[in-house]
């Protein structure tokens, strides 16, 4: 009887032992990571066999598993759900075209914004393919697609100040929501803007909405879909543009699936399939030419 | 919209209250093994399990999460351990809450059962009980009539707690709340339903409430 209890008392230890054996490896994970990839870097610049490096390429990785996960957001015309829960909107079906043209199957994983580059990294995605602003941040941590799309920062205000906010001098004195890392961010400190870092746009919104903070800079996509009429924030409204910037996609840094992107566009681009695509959610203007 | 919304927030609530149950099924057991492995006769089991306990409960959840989830892909050659998909998020959260939640359990399992005085198991002895009897017979019940007030406590911290795997991108009650302030079936720049998630909590934590408060009454029999 003693012994049966003695029996359970090491199956416990061995149990957190396992446990803490775990968590020590993923520490010691973190230092062993970056030769791994060098070593795959290697074996990328003696380019010339492909059937011998296929294990370290990014592109072959997604043909062998026959899907290509997509992360998004819910971000309406870019990623969103029709009546039927498919993923539809621009970036929804470009992706699914070039998943084609790889010959895979397109698998759309809503994840945390925030998140996006360790959902990379730890490969429970292959792309983020979102309306993604091309920001150095952005092309830092990520392998980017050329630009597809072009978009700007705009100053959301609510609507009764409207008249008297239409540059980013006369913006200057308000108190700013920007979504944590954002290209709105960016601007708000190229400004000098006194702002708050919240964590994403929509947040921001609710911020000026209830009227912690006095303005909001957001993507003029997102202010487009979310403000005026329909909508909670119908007492909102959003003015000034600060730039013009670039949407592009990410990948693993270093992956090879960029390459094959940027060719997927250059085609699309050529036989129309892009353009098409674009004017299907009323965006067509906003095209980069490829 | 009202019933778009709800519905959206009944299948954020169905994952909210599977990951309850999922926490609950697992930790309540493996919470005694770690109570037994803090409280063993053997030092380096006792030092091991105490150690380990003193990782998980002095860490943040979300960090754990985090770690779970994104670190084997990272370090594994071949991609990620966990499922595609839904599944793998919920798969890494159950077992980072079982274990997280054990942690909790154990130490008030260990308040439990030292609470019970030392005469009362000297006099199972002396009434010939073997140490196994005296165990299940007679700490293991007077425990589980201490702890129920405690436990109730972290219960229901738990139930709230599993608006963490968020971060993750668990699609439970809040997150399927807050996406309709981005865009969510067709509505965009709603905030009620974020709020409204709060209704859902209450009413589960007071139903639960309610059961804590009949259990301890049943178990009212001795003192």
């Amino acid at each position: 009887m003693k012994k049966s209890k003695f029996l359970a008392l090491l199956l416990a230890l061995a149990m957190t032992f396992t446990l803490t054996a775990c968590g020590n490896k993923d520490s010691a994970g973190d230092t062993s990571a970056p030769p791994a990839e060098t070593s795959g870097d290697v074996t990328d610049s003696s380019d010339t066999g492909d059937g011998q490096q296929a294990e370290d390429s990014d592109l072959a990785y997604v043909k062998d598993k026959g899907t290509l996960i997509v992360g998004i957001t819910e971000f309406e015309p870019m990623d969103y759900q029709d009546a039927s829960g498919n993923w539809i909107g621009f970036d929804a079906d470009l992706a699914k075209a070039f998943a084609e043209s790889l010959g895979v199957n397109a698998e759309f994983q809503v994840i945390d914004w925030d998140s996006k580059v360790m959902e990379l990294n730890g490969k429970t995605i292959d792309v983020v393919w979102n309306g993604m602003t091309l920001t150095d941040e952005v092309k830092s941590s990520m392998e980017c697609s050329n630009p597809y799309f072009n978009n700007a920062q705009v100053i959301i205000v609510p609507a009764d100040k409207a008249a008297e906010i239409t540059d980013a001098e006369s913006a200057k004195d308000l108190a700013f929501a920007v979504e944590i890392g954002s290209a709105g961010k960016q601007q708000a400190d190229a400004n000098s803007f006194n702002y708050t870092e919240v964590a994403d746009q929509a947040t921001a919104l609710l911020e000026v909405s209830s009227g912690t903070a006095d303005a909001a800079i957001i993507d003029y996509l997102m202010a487009a879909a979310m403000t005026g009429e329909g909508t909670s924030y119908e007492n909102l409204t959003f003015t000034a543009s600060l730039n013009s910037e670039e949407y592009g996609v990410g990948f693993r840094k270093g992956s090879d699936l960029a390459t094959a992107l940027n060719e997927f566009f250059a085609s699309a681009y050529a036989d129309g399939t892009m353009q098409n695509i674009a004017d299907t959610y009323n965006i067509g203007d906003m095209l980069v030419k490829q | 919209m009202f019933l778009t919304v709800i519905g959206a927030l009944n299948e954020g609530f169905v994952q909210t209250l599977k990951l309850f149950l999922i926490t609950l099924v697992g930790a309540i057991p493996l919470g005694l093994v770690v109570s037994f492995g803090s409280m063993s006769r053997f030092s380096l089991l006792r030092g091991v399990t105490r150690t380990f306990v003193w990782i998980i409960r002095g860490t943040p959840l979300l960090l754990q999460l985090y770690i779970v989830f994104y670190i084997p892909g990272m370090v594994m050659k071949g991609g990620s351990p966990w499922p595609g998909g839904e599944t793998g998020r919920f798969i890494a959260s159950a077992v980072t809450f079982v274990v997280n939640y054990s942690c909790y359990f154990s130490e008030i399992y260990r308040g439990g059962i030292q609470g019970v005085p030392v005469g009362q198991q000297e006099a199972g002895l002396v009434l010939g009980m073997t140490k196994r009897q005296v165990f299940f017979k007679i700490t293991l019940l007077q425990m589980v009539k201490r702890i129920v007030p405690p436990m109730s406590n972290e219960i229901i911290t738990l139930v709230k707690d599993t608006s963490i795997a968020r971060i993750i991108s668990l699609q439970e009650v809040i997150w399927a709340g807050a996406a309709f302030m981005k865009g969510s079936h067709g509505y965009s720049g709603l905030m009620w339903p974020l709020f409204f998630t709060g209704a859902y909590f209450l009413l589960f934590n007071g139903g639960l409430t309610l059961l804590f408060g009949w259990v301890e009454k049943k178990l009212d029999y001795f003192r």
